[in-house]
């Protein structure tokens, strides 16, 4: 390791001289011919996969012609090492006083350009066979997307820590000027404020919910866990059954005799099924009620200065935390059986952008209060968005709503279609039964459209937009309006001429969709919301 | 949060700017064409493939498949041809609009679309040229914000020059180099 500083540091005199006269393209140093060809190694070995169950098959005959293969193998070897240096030879990169360009691209070319001050989080990573060289990548990633991010490949281990810090310092002040400006709580947490986070400690967090045991327990029942557990379970469906029906026949309980309609009665057979239809989702309910046990158990939400903390797990305790500048959305979901028992899933969700590269976890990124009281919910909302008002406006009922045309959209363009064809098929075959049972279909998903369309409004106010939506649930979706990262405007020659259209709002934490509202106040939404990101110069997080 | 208090609520909805009225501009006038000739191109590839397929003599092909073969071809051919008008004259419907402070697109014959980006929420900007672009001059100029991957703001078919001045105006705006 010494002997590798030692020579950096003599290769570069003055590293903060370096990084003012950067001003032209740079080429990489030849050691990143290594990385690309590494990454398209990687790359096609991880393709490899796919094509494992073809080499299988016909290993033999392959392994008959040495002739075919060797030379296949090698030229495809050669091919990439090529590629990996024509790769490296287009590759410049150029840094100016606030920003960095990256020019790659062999056949399609591609010149990237991305602003200090938008930078999120800055990687340092050294692969083993630079550890031998003393260079490193910097990795920059922004939150726009998560796999393009800019990447410099093979700089010097020093240069690049040199240029983090840079970085760094340069997004710290930027995001300082923006306080001061207004004074807002928006933050770019950085990787390096431990310092601050020690300050903060010392302040005493304020508990703003726990969930009790019986709470937990209502969770497991409403939360649709089941189905994902039997979806789970699908492919073993098979081996279960025959496993259950072995192990009953060892109790003197035989299925097949127990339902056959020859020794008993219809109603006897449907009361079994019927018995047993319950034993089964009795214990499915069991397992979900566990589940939410083990993921929520001692679950406590509280509140240190701007910052929401998430403490909940049995047998490991899972702590998320989320600024509260970056909460992007609140969501309140109620199934249906949430709405019989009154109870709320509240979600306040945060940028997806993060939780893709830096956890693996999937629920990191949203910290989510399980079945409680609308006054608590309310309350949990009030205190995160205050002068919100949604409260007011499920009371009011101060959504407008979609358009009735989208139950004759879907009605006659996507569903009737379909009955016709099928109830065509069936009649054909004089099957009356079937015709029955798709025309009840029909009508229930006709239904189901109804109440779709019933669920879907929208409403907003000075500083949030608000959307209800659901089916046989309801959700309500709060943002405020400067949170917006792109709004869409979707209208086609129908909705034109009946003067609808539809909106889509994108947020950091995903979009949303109103489908069919009125023309006018979909132009209203999108250009009072751009006034609204383009006015309050808010940060987004 | 209750402390930040922007004076911005005097102006009436009647004076926002709105994208019901945007000065659109149009894409190169070579892109519609040149789009039109790499479909058509396809099409063509396609067709060719499948009719050698059908009277070349080296590989055995179940029979049934060969009978099938002529309709699917044919079926590709109009199919194509139909999706290659279509797409010309959605292209050339295809507009962009550069506002002071927001990026607009707008697309669509029958299923018309606008994306209007903000410039204060843009993360990074990519500029594309695939090989064929480059021969003609064009570019396409991607705009990345958080709002993920599925949301790229895409403005197709520009003349490069266009393109790198619609970048130098973006990465020199006061919201790009500001605020977060």
């Amino acid at each position: 390791m010494d002997n590798q500083s030692d020579l950096s540091t003599g290769n570069q005199i003055n590293p903060a001289t370096k990084l003012q006269d950067t001003d032209d393209w740079q080429v990489l140093s030849p050691v990143a011919i290594l990385y690309f060809t590494v990454s398209v190694f990687k790359h096609l070995f991880g393709n490899i996969i796919y094509l494992i169950p073809v080499l299988v098959v016909s290993y033999k005959s392959v392994l008959e012609h040495p002739l075919v293969w060797l030379p296949a193998i090698s030229v495809v070897f050669v091919l990439l090492t090529l590629f990996a240096f024509a790769s490296f030879k287009v590759y410049r990169y150029r840094l100016t006083e606030d920003n960095i360009e990256i020019r790659s691209g062999i056949f399609s070319k591609k010149h990237l350009n991305l602003p200090f001050s938008r930078v999120q989080n800055i990687k340092i990573e050294q692969p083993i066979y630079y550890r031998f060289t003393g260079h490193a990548c910097l990795q920059l990633d922004t939150a726009g997307s998560a796999k393009s991010e800019a990447k410099l490949i093979a700089i010097k281990l020093d240069f690049a820590q040199q240029l983090k810090m840079q970085i760094q310092s340069q997004v710290q002040t930027d995001t300082t000027a923006t306080r001061q400006h207004n004074m807002s709580t928006s933050t770019a947490e950085l990787t390096t404020d431990a310092a601050g986070d020690q300050k903060y400690k010392s302040q005493q967090e304020k508990v703003l919910n726990q969930r009790k045991l019986s709470d937990l327990v209502i969770h497991g029942i409403t939360s649709n866990r089941i189905w994902i557990f039997l979806g789970g379970l699908a492919p073993f469906y098979d081996n279960i059954f025959n496993a259950i029906s072995e192990w009953l026949s060892t109790l003197g309980i035989d299925l097949t005799e127990l339902f056959s309609l020859q020794t008993h009665s219809l109603f006897e057979v449907g009361l079994y099924v019927l018995s047993l239809t319950m034993l089964v989702v009795l214990v499915l309910v069991g397992f979900s009620v566990m589940g939410a046990i083990v993921s929520f158990y001692g679950y406590t939400l509280s509140k240190l200065d701007d910052k929401y903390i998430r403490r909940s797990g049995l047998f490991t305790k899972h702590e998320v935390s989320m600024r509260l500048s970056r909460l992007q959305m609140i969501v309140q979901k109620q199934d249906w059986l949430d709405v019989l028992l009154k109870r709320i899933n509240l979600k306040f969700e945060q940028t997806n952008a993060f939780s893709q590269n830096q956890d693996s976890s999937a629920t990191s990124n949203k910290i989510i209060v399980p079945s409680i009281k609308v006054a608590e919910s309310q309350a949990l909302i009030d205190d995160a968005y205050t002068n919100n008002e949604l409260n007011a406006l499920i009371c009011s009922h101060g959504f407008s709503a979609i358009s009735k045309r989208f139950i004759l959209r879907n009605v006659v363009f996507v569903l009737m279609p379909m009955w016709l064809i099928m109830i065509s098929g069936a009649i054909r075959n004089n099957n009356l039964i079937a015709v029955l049972l798709i025309s009840l279909l029909f009508a229930g998903l006709c239904a189901l459209v109804v109440l779709r369309w019933k669920r879907w409004g929208i409403a907003r106010d000075e500083h949030f937009v608000y959307l209800r939506k659901g089916l046989i649930g309801v959700d309500y979706y709060c943002f405020p309006t400067h949170k917006v990262q792109q709004t869409q405007f979707k209208q086609n020659l129908l909705m034109k001429k009946r003067q609808l259209a539809t909106v889509k709002f994108v947020l950091a934490s995903g979009a949303l969709k109103v489908p069919m509202i009125p023309e006018r106040l979909a132009y209203q939404l999108i250009d009072e919301s751009l006034y609204q990101v383009q006015s309050c110069q808010k940060s987004w997080m | 949060m209750s402390a930040t208090h922007i004076s911005n609520s005097t102006v009436p909805a009647e004076q926002l700017p709105t994208i019901l009225a945007l000065d659109k501009q149009f894409l190169s006038e070579q892109y519609a064409p040149l789009n039109r000739l790499l479909n058509l191109a396809l099409i063509l590839l396609i067709c060719a493939l499948g009719t050698a397929l059908y009277f070349q003599p080296i590989i055995n092909l179940p029979i049934d498949f060969l009978h099938a073969l002529p309709y699917i071809v044919w079926g590709v051919a109009i199919f194509g041809f139909i999706n290659t008008w279509y797409s010309y004259a959605c292209d050339q419907v295809k507009s962009y609009t550069l506002r002071e402070l927001d990026l607009h697109y707008s697309s669509g014959l029958f299923f018309k679309n606008v994306v209007s980006q903000p410039i204060t929420r843009i993360q990074h900007i990519e500029l594309k040229r695939g090989p064929i672009e480059r021969k003609v001059g064009l570019a396409t100029l991607q705009v990345f914000s958080a709002g993920g991957d599925m949301h790229t703001f895409q403005i197709p078919g520009l003349p490069v020059a266009t393109a790198q001045q619609i970048r130098q105006f973006i990465l020199q705006h006061k919201d790009v180099v500001k605020h977060g």
